[in-house]
């Protein structure tokens, strides 16, 4: 679900900010002005990695709280005392 | 909690979430190499008609000379909407040209010479700086950029 | 096992012992000593930057040469001392073998290194841990830039014995039922890191011989006024310490990989993704070296390939986040101090490597290169992760080592601080960078927003500096008076758990 969810928000980004830049991204004049083909990129990575980082971010606090031992839903997993736990598969 | 039943089974958990997840990373990882390498193919195309600026960097200040052969130093003066080529270069260590409000930056290595260029778009004062370590006086390598209005 | 305070020895016969896991205790008692050393330096360039103009250091040249001791003391004399003090504690017994494979060269490794730091500490240089040539040939004043090439040529000595010593025991020394491929991943970690240590370090051997006999006038390899080039340096320095990063950082998610299964009560989720993914790593950490030199004038394709080169490495360290989190995820999880600082070190990981991604794009090195936003940015990467994932296995190994246990309050009131501390430092630095602030600046122009973000950095760092002052009182009070640990289960996970001191544990 959660990698269905990022891929449609990757689409999302490749697919409607460019046009985005196309409407707004008027030009400057005669010349390319780097400050805006340069900030405009960053700007673009900056929105992939913020909703990543909210992804991964967002995803940790939920494993965090939802597994921690003091959550009423706690169980024991079942690999507790079968000394299991060093068996990688 | 259906769905992560076969997660925490270690021993026959399913593998397609990592490749899902690895996927989704190259597919980013492809999206930001391609973006970056298209707009850095636009920013470094230099125009034909700009006109040549040779900087010279100098333990711990930085001197400017015009096409026409005027100098100056510790300060530029430019044209507003007219782009600039600069060729940039040292005569002791490496400094780093940098115009910050312009994202203008290109190392000052002695014995090359490295070309970077831009426009003055905007009118007004900026500040010039050294970005790479060079000494002593490093931190209070800078200059000022007048661009006038054309 | 070792327990040194419940049975004590002099300390000159755990000095002048070989025995790996005294070995490994020497080495994580000074890496300690000079974390709080380098520490110290910073916490002095942050005071120093929280106002523009000069504040308690007198003048450029000593602001200089601290932020050059801090970056080579963290890097030389804290990360690698701690990740080889752990894999001479664990390595061996993971291997089940009763030593390192050469204990005696084990510790001439170890004995280099308190010369080698006395040269660099003693010289205390000035030009930058890069020590980037014409300046460091021609500008850089003369007995301290030699003591530091020489004490980074005797580290990096001390590096490659120690890489061939861990090589040598993983592959001939571990226990013939054990396959190579079922070896705990802190061992993986540490073969892995080993290999590039080996392969890496000889270059900047080279390039530390070329810059002594350029200084010493003999040769012009790297001085532009004799017909030599300064970028070759540049190349041969990166082509080191560019997959050092990785060196650095691989023990330290190691480290994490012991943690993280113990503290959820389960197993890893894929033990064989974290052996691909080191794997992987090692060898994509040789492709991404000029992603440092962008500004140098490359040419557009040059920085195409190591802009893919940079991007390539993504992958495998996502891996290992996607294996910490997959691994805690249905677990039942113990959030006692080895677990907080490997689950805020995975974080500020995530972080860094964004980051990281960000920096590789080519023309977003015109915003970020050598401004603040890299020193953020690679300090997450040493302090958010690396220091993180040492401190949490300092803790882990804590009641190993002693037999008693640290204080858990005061752990607690250090991982929250350090947290708090570490996201007001960097994260500020990144957005300082995107003002265009340059590094390693002893004054700057009083422009509003720097100053308050230098000043937001500093109070951050001063947080962080008094919360280390806590981990010290703790570890001092604690190795002497703390409660005596219940060594079968310290931190009570119940069941049976195996933890490395326990011999009978048929996994290790």
């Amino acid at each position: 679900m959660r990698a269905v969810c990022s891929l449609s928000l990757v689409l999302m980004i490749l697919v409607i900010l460019p046009t985005v830049n196309l409407a707004f991204g008027a030009e400057v004049g005669e010349y390319l002005d780097r400050r805006v083909e340069i900030w405009n990129l960053f700007f673009r990575m900056m929105v992939v990695a913020f909703t990543i980082g909210a992804v991964v971010s967002g995803t940790m606090i939920w494993l965090v709280i939802r597994f921690r031992e003091s959550n009423p839903k706690a169980t024991p997993t079942k690999y507790e005392g079968t000394g299991e736990l060093d068996r990688y598969e | 909690m259906k769905a992560p039943e076969n997660w925490i089974d270690m021993s026959e958990h399913s593998h397609w979430p990592e490749w899902v997840y690895i996927g989704v990373v190259v597919a980013l990882l492809v999206y930001v190499g391609a973006e970056a390498w298209n707009i850095e193919r636009i920013v470094e195309h230099i125009p034909e008609d700009a006109e040549l600026i040779t900087v010279t960097a100098q333990q711990w200040f930085w001197s400017f000379e015009h096409e026409d052969g005027t100098k100056e130093i510790g300060e530029l003066h430019l044209k507003q909407g007219v782009p600039y080529k600069f060729e940039i270069t040292s005569k002791d260590v490496i400094h780093s040209f940098n115009i910050p409000d312009y994202l203008v930056l290109m190392d000052a290595v002695p014995g090359r010479i490295n070309t970077i260029w831009f426009v003055p778009v905007d009118a007004g004062e900026y500040e010039m700086q050294c970005r790479e370590y060079c000494g002593l006086l490093h931190y209070n390598m800078r200059a000022k950029l007048y661009v006038e209005k054309a | 096992m070792v327990l040194e305070l419940h049975k004590p020895r002099p300390i000159w016969v755990i000095m002048f012992s070989t025995h790996h896991t005294d070995i490994g205790l020497l080495y994580m008692i000074t890496s300690i000593a000079f974390l709080f050393l380098g520490g110290t330096l910073a916490l002095a360039i942050r005071a120093e930057l929280f106002f523009p103009g000069a504040q308690i250091i007198a003048d450029s040249m000593t602001f200089n040469r601290m932020f050059t001791v801090h970056g080579t003391t963290l890097i030389f004399l804290f990360i690698l001392p701690f990740a080889a003090g752990v894999g001479n504690y664990l390595v061996p017994i993971m291997v089940r073998y009763k030593d390192m494979a050469y204990p005696k060269l084990n510790a001439i490794a170890f004995w280099m290194i308190p010369p080698a730091a006395a040269l660099v500490w003693l010289g205390f240089a000035d030009f930058t841990w890069y020590a980037y040539p014409p300046y460091s040939v021609i500008s850089a004043p003369a007995p301290a830039a030699d003591m530091w090439i020489f004490g980074l040529k005797i580290l990096g000595v001390s590096s490659v014995l120690g890489a061939i010593n861990f090589i040598v025991t993983i592959l001939k020394c571990k226990h013939p039922d054990l396959p190579l491929s079922k070896l705990p991943l802190f061992v993986w970690s540490i073969f892995t890191s080993s290999l590039i240590i080996l392969v890496a370090i000889p270059t900047f051997a080279a390039a530390l011989l070329m810059l002594l006999t350029d200084r010493l006038g003999v040769s012009g390899f790297f001085n532009p006024a004799v017909g030599g080039d300064p970028i070759a340096y540049q190349h041969l320095f990166w082509f080191t310490f560019h997959p050092e990063v990785y060196v650095l950082v691989i023990p330290a998610i190691g480290m994490m990989y012991e943690i993280i299964p113990r503290f959820s009560r389960k197993p890893i989720f894929s033990h064989s993704s974290g052996v691909i993914a080191f794997v992987l790593l090692a060898i994509v950490s040789f492709a991404s070296w000029a992603h440092h030199m962008y500004a140098t004038g490359m040419t557009f394709t040059v920085k195409t390939v190591f802009m893919i080169g940079t991007l390539a490495a993504v992958p495998a360290s996502a891996m290992h986040v996607f294996n910490f989190l997959a691994t805690m995820w249905g677990g039942r999880i113990k959030f006692t101090a080895p677990m907080k600082w490997s689950v805020g070190g995975i974080a500020l990981f995530f972080a860094a490597g964004a980051g990281g991604v960000v920096n590789s794009a080519m023309p977003l090195d015109f915003i970020t290169h050598d401004t603040y936003w890299v020193v953020g940015h690679f300090h997450l990467f040493v302090m958010g992760t690396i220091a993180f994932g040492s401190i949490a296995f300092f803790y882990y190994l804590f009641p190993y080592i002693t037999g008693r246990m640290y204080n858990e309050k005061l752990a607690d009131i250090h991982f929250y601080l350090s947290f708090v501390g570490a996201v007001m430092v960097f994260f500020t630095q990144h957005v300082l960078g995107l003002y265009g602030m340059p590094r390693r600046v002893f004054d700057y122009p009083a422009i509003p927003e720097w100053i308050v973000m230098n000043q937001i950095a500093t109070v951050g760092a001063m947080i962080m500096g008094a919360s280390m002052a806590i981990f010290l009182y703790n570890m001092i009070y604690s190795s002497a008076k703390g409660k005596p640990a219940n060594m079968d289960d310290p931190w009570g996970l119940g069941g049976k758990y195996y933890y490395p001191y326990q011999r009978k544990n048929p996994r290790h």
